[in-house]
């Protein structure tokens, strides 16, 4: 379609120009150097596997799901991975939908035989009964914003949903054994996949000829550049895949230059992904204690054992209260019902609300505690909506958490605290 | 309101919503883009300001429009195909159509999370996301999904589960409420303000006295939705540089 191509952004001669100019005196247009990568930043969905990776302006979602099928003939005792790269036209003007182009079939081979073919994945622990049924691992990449450099943000989005991904567990039951019973999420904790190393690809984008080589290239590098090579290697030193596709050649020294190059960044981008891995394993640990305060009455100053012990004790010397509520979820017009035995919600009408998601370690929990109770929050907005306050207004009877501070908060505290009985309410009308 | 027996599974009550946020100005090739969730239900909606040229078939006098709906995981099919039709066409009807004739806007439409009311959750995303790209609108669109209960009552804002147990639900669009220059004068809560409805999808069988009871909820919770949306646009305020160029 001539509008499309019309469409798709094509660089100016002075860009050109530019950029290459600027490389050869070793500075980017960024101003990064020449083997340095964008901010990366991974950020994990609500569910399980599910990962959102930005790599300065690219932006790759990643989702693994599982289901059970029948094997292959040839490997009747192995999971499958099959991995499937979207390339949304929302990322570039010139991505279509429908059937997908050549750079999206070459990054789907790319981070296919990064993680499947150098068996990243431990295949044999997918299988449930050999010959008859194993799991099947989909992977769903979705380039949301094209901003340069896709196969590593990929990659990474990939690697990060994989490591947070859960399995239900399955055991083989029935009477001849040839049943197979999948266990609910809430009865028998799900599975990790096994991940034997971290394939990280690392792309290089060639210029002048080769003689001027660069890591992590923005889309404004890659229109103007002379030629790529992305090599895939983990954090053991070991090459998992290289991909050299056509373009200006190389010499043998560049590519060995490059490998020393690559091995360095691949160490660096496994530390980065396992950390953020582990911040949100140990966020998914808390939320699952927070669970139980939950069910006990709303008893205040009862010491919660599911608390941690140093924050309970911050709250308990600040006013005597302590209704932990994980859901700060509602604010403003509430009005004159009382609750319905539900446990009372902390309202969060102070000024600095958002900082939600961050607040869940008891650190900060301590330290905000010092500026107002209100901002104790124990959980983000994620958490079960079962425990929304339900002090609403009769007429449009709508309550909806906004999350950016509406009104100056004395007004909203005035308004709510009629219908509170807790004992701060002493408290805050003394200040 | 006190006077609704049935507790809803996640505590709320009948007219009580899920938390919205919204954000808009997230890509940086995209013209415009929003990002809007209602509780677990997350849509990214992006917008391709309007390119040169129409598709065969639509009309060349006027601005067109082309949604592409991507979800989670899986192929695209009929459900996909369908929520493309309604988004365009509720979108159609809230766009200044002779502003920018022979023209096609893209609006690409991806579910992050789906916990029930997934169609209005992405139409007010769109709208979001319109408006960061700057496509001329008559007003702004509003959607909210009412369920009907077996005794009658409405509620509002469905999750999944939700939606799979009731008899019928609804899917209800309005327009924004305009925003008022008069200052600070009390509206009586007895007239909401008629401008009619956009779009309505509803799926099961109700009786009639039962979609009016969601319709006149649904101009309720809309107005305080357009509420919240108008603050929410508001608050970014317009420094960024425009894309178009790029």
């Amino acid at each position: 379609m001539e509008q499309r191509w019309g469409n798709t952004w094509r660089p100016t001669i002075n860009e050109k120009q530019f950029i290459e100019e600027a490389l050869r005196s070793e500075i980017r247009v960024d101003g990064r150097r020449l083997y340095d990568y964008r901010r990366l930043t991974i950020k994990f969905g609500r569910e399980d596997g599910s990962s959102e990776v930005q790599l300065g302006e690219t932006h790759v979602m990643g989702y693994v799901t599982g289901q059970l099928v029948q094997p292959y003939r040839d490997r009747s005792n192995e999971g499958t991975l099959a991995i499937f790269t979207e390339f949304s036209p929302m990322a570039d003007p010139s991505f279509e939908p429908g059937r997908p182009g050549e750079s999206a079939i070459e990054l789907g081979r790319v981070v296919d035989r990064g993680l499947r073919e150098s068996r990243a994945v431990d295949m044999e622990s997918l299988c449930v009964v050999a010959g008859k049924s194993v799991w099947a691992i989909r992977v769903d990449l979705h380039i949301i914003d094209n901003g340069g450099n896709l196969i590593d943000a990929a990659n990474i989005a990939a690697l990060a949903a994989l490591s947070t991904f859960r399995r239900p567990e399955c055991s083989v039951g029935g009477g001849d054994s040839q049943e197979i019973i999948v266990h609910d999420p809430e009865e028998r904790d799900p599975i990790a996949l096994t991940i034997h190393h971290f394939p990280i690809a690392v792309t290089f984008a060639f210029f002048s000829e080769g003689n001027t080589l660069v890591i992590d290239p923005t889309y404004k590098e890659e229109a103007v550049m002379g030629g790529r090579m992305t090599v895939t290697m983990n954090s053991n030193g070991e090459v998992c895949a290289i991909q050299k596709a056509g373009s200006d050649g190389i010499l043998s020294s560049d590519v060995v230059r490059c490998l020393r190059i690559a091995s360095l960044k691949a160490a660096e981008m496994t530390t980065k992904i396992k950390e953020a891995v582990e911040t949100y394993n140990a966020e998914v640990a808390l939320k699952k204690v927070k669970r139980h305060p939950l069910l006990v009455a709303q008893k205040i100053t009862v010491p919660d054992v599911a608390m941690k012990e140093a924050s309970f004790e911050k709250m308990k010397n600040s006013d005597g209260d302590m209704e932990s509520s994980p859901n700060q979820a509602s604010t403003s017009r509430t009005n004159a019902d009382a609750s319905v035995g539900r446990p009372k919600i902390w309202d969060p009408y102070s000024t600095s609300a958002p900082s939600i998601s961050s607040s869940q370690l008891p650190g900060t929990v301590g330290t905000s505690n010092e500026l107002n109770e209100d901002q104790i929050m124990q959980t983000d907005e994620e958490s079960k909506p079962d425990l929304r306050n339900d002090q609403i207004s009769g007429a449009t009877g709508v309550s909806s958490a906004i999350h950016q501070q509406n009104s100056p908060p004395k007004s909203l505290k005035d308004a709510v605290k009629p219908k509170n009985k807790r004992k701060k309410n002493a408290e805050r009308s003394a200040r | 309101m006190g006077k609704m027996e049935e507790d809803r599974i996640d505590g709320r009550n009948a007219n009580q919503l899920r938390p919205l946020a919204c954000s808009r100005n997230l890509l940086h090739r995209a013209h415009g883009s929003a990002r809007w969730s209602q509780g677990n239900t997350i849509v990214l909606a992006a917008v391709y300001g309007p390119k040169s040229g129409t598709k065969k078939g639509e009309n060349p006098e006027k601005a067109s429009f082309e949604v592409i709906w991507k979800p989670k995981t899986g192929q695209i099919g009929k459900q996909e195909r369908e929520c493309e039709i309604i988004l365009k066409r509720t979108l159609q009807s809230i766009c200044l159509l002779n502003v920018h004739p022979n023209t096609t806007t893209s609006i690409i439409v991806q579910v992050v999370g789906d916990d029930g009311s997934l169609l209005p959750c992405a139409i007010n995303a769109s709208c979001a996301a319109l408006v960061d790209a700057g496509i001329p609108m008559k007003n702004l669109a509003v959607a909210i999904s009412c369920g009907l209960m077996e005794k009658g009552s409405v509620i509002l804002d469905l999750t999944k589960s939700e939606e799979e147990k009731l008899k019928a639900f609804a899917y209800l669009v309005f327009p924004n409420s305009p925003l008022t220059v008069i200052p600070k004068v009390p509206l009586s809560k007895e007239q909401p303000i008629e401008q009619g409805i956009i779009t309505s999808v509803t799926h099961g069988a109700m009786p009639v006295s039962g979609y009016f009871d969601c319709l006149d909820r649904g101009v309720a919770a809309c107005a305080a939705i357009s509420e919240f949306l108008r603050r929410s646009l508001q608050k970014q305020s317009p420094e960024d540089t425009s894309r178009a160029a790029q």
